[in-house]
């Protein structure tokens, strides 16, 4: 009997049942972890493009409203903090306020996830008018080398952060749609939350490389 | 799990002494001139590896215990849990599906096409998140 390979018949309580760690939240952080090696690249282009063409570089970074995109950057980055507070509303399974509309403490996961969202929505828009602006300065995404590297990087990453508002919005439906709210809708908002930590991330080492290095 | 997280610690350290050579060498040999694709590409890679060992660490201190399958003496069935809850069938992925390759095909061909994919897109992706939220299996 030696050589056989079937599983055995009588229960071996050798390894004790341990509870597992959650398979979305290890997946959605392998995935975010090829979302890396995707913004490498795009951080590649723009310091090649930067070595090779450093007159056009010191040209056009006169041009960024530095100050303005700080602002832009804090309102992203108080977006995370409002998304952490609607995670640890979706840990204790509180999908929906319990108190007034502004009892800050009686809040659930979908009023924090709805100002999240509110703030995630704020930096889109002041992408837009940021990018009205340079291409009223002359920076478009075809003009040279520059505006295809601001663009290509700042753009990819306002379109994540345009895929983190949707996200947010099913979220949020989720915990109105539900009938009573449990793990599966917690484990939802806490990968969404991972994906808005990590465009947040992004963006501050974008925020340096673009604005503040230059 | 400890041992992924270490796994992905020794890949973190390989990456950033690579970085470090990389760079190092390139600069020598452009006459002091960095080679920036493979040092970001480097370093980042460097990161990712940070970013999956801490991930894996933390969740492995979190859950404490050790998986079945990471024990010499454990069986098949010690790792058949309950992991979370998967669709038996959809139709619903199949229409994301169909609606991202319109819309592709708009990009490609003519952009009037991708504004019939857009809707198509819409409610599929509204019908994938809601499937067991309404009808017969709602939760």
């Amino acid at each position: 009997m030696g050589c056989v390979t079937s599983t055995s018949i009588s229960p071996n309580s050798a390894a004790p049942v341990v509870s597992r760690p959650n398979v979305v939240a290890v997946g959605t952080i392998v995935w975010l972890g090829s979302e890396v090696m995707f913004f490498a690249g795009l951080f590649a282009i723009y310091f090649t493009l930067r070595s090779t063409s450093p007159g056009l570089w010191g040209a056009e970074t006169e041009k960024l409203n530095v100050s303005w995109a700080l602002g832009n950057t804090i309102i992203l980055v108080l977006s995370s903090v409002t998304c952490q507070f609607g995670v640890f509303a979706a840990e204790r399974l509180q999908g929906r306020k319990t108190g007034g509309a502004f009892n800050l403490a009686k809040w659930g996961m979908a009023e924090w996830f709805l100002l999240s969202y509110a703030l995630g929505a704020i930096f889109v828009c002041g992408q837009i008018v940021e990018y009205a602006n340079l291409v009223h300065d002359g920076v478009a995404i075809s003009s040279n080398a520059y505006g295809s590297a601001f663009y290509l990087t700042t753009g990819f990453h306002a379109m994540h952060v345009t895929g983190g508002l949707i996200a947010f919005l099913l979220t949020i439906g989720r915990a109105f749609a539900v009938k009573k709210f449990g793990h599966k809708e917690a484990t939802t908002a806490i990968v969404v939350s991972y994906y808005w930590h990590f465009v947040d991330v992004v963006w501050i080492g974008l925020f340096l490389v673009i604005y503040i290095l230059k | 799990m400890r041992a992924n997280s270490i796994l992905f610690w020794i890949l973190a350290v390989f990456f950033a002494l690579s970085a470090a050579g990389y760079t190092f060498w390139a600069w020598i040999y452009y006459d002091g001139k960095i080679e920036w694709v493979g040092t970001v590409a480097l370093i980042l890679s460097a990161i990712l590896g940070v970013f999956l060992a801490f991930f894996l660490g933390r969740t492995a201190k979190g859950f404490g215990g050790v998986l079945p399958e990471d024990r010499l003496d454990a069986n098949i069935d010690d790792g058949d849990p309950e992991i979370g809850h998967f669709s038996p069938w959809s139709w619903w992925p199949f229409f994301l599906g169909g609606a991202v390759g319109i819309m592709a095909l708009g990009l490609a061909v003519g952009v009037w096409i991708a504004f019939i994919g857009v809707p198509i897109l819409l409610v599929a992706l509204v019908g994938w998140v809601y499937e067991y939220y309404r009808g017969y299996f709602a939760r």
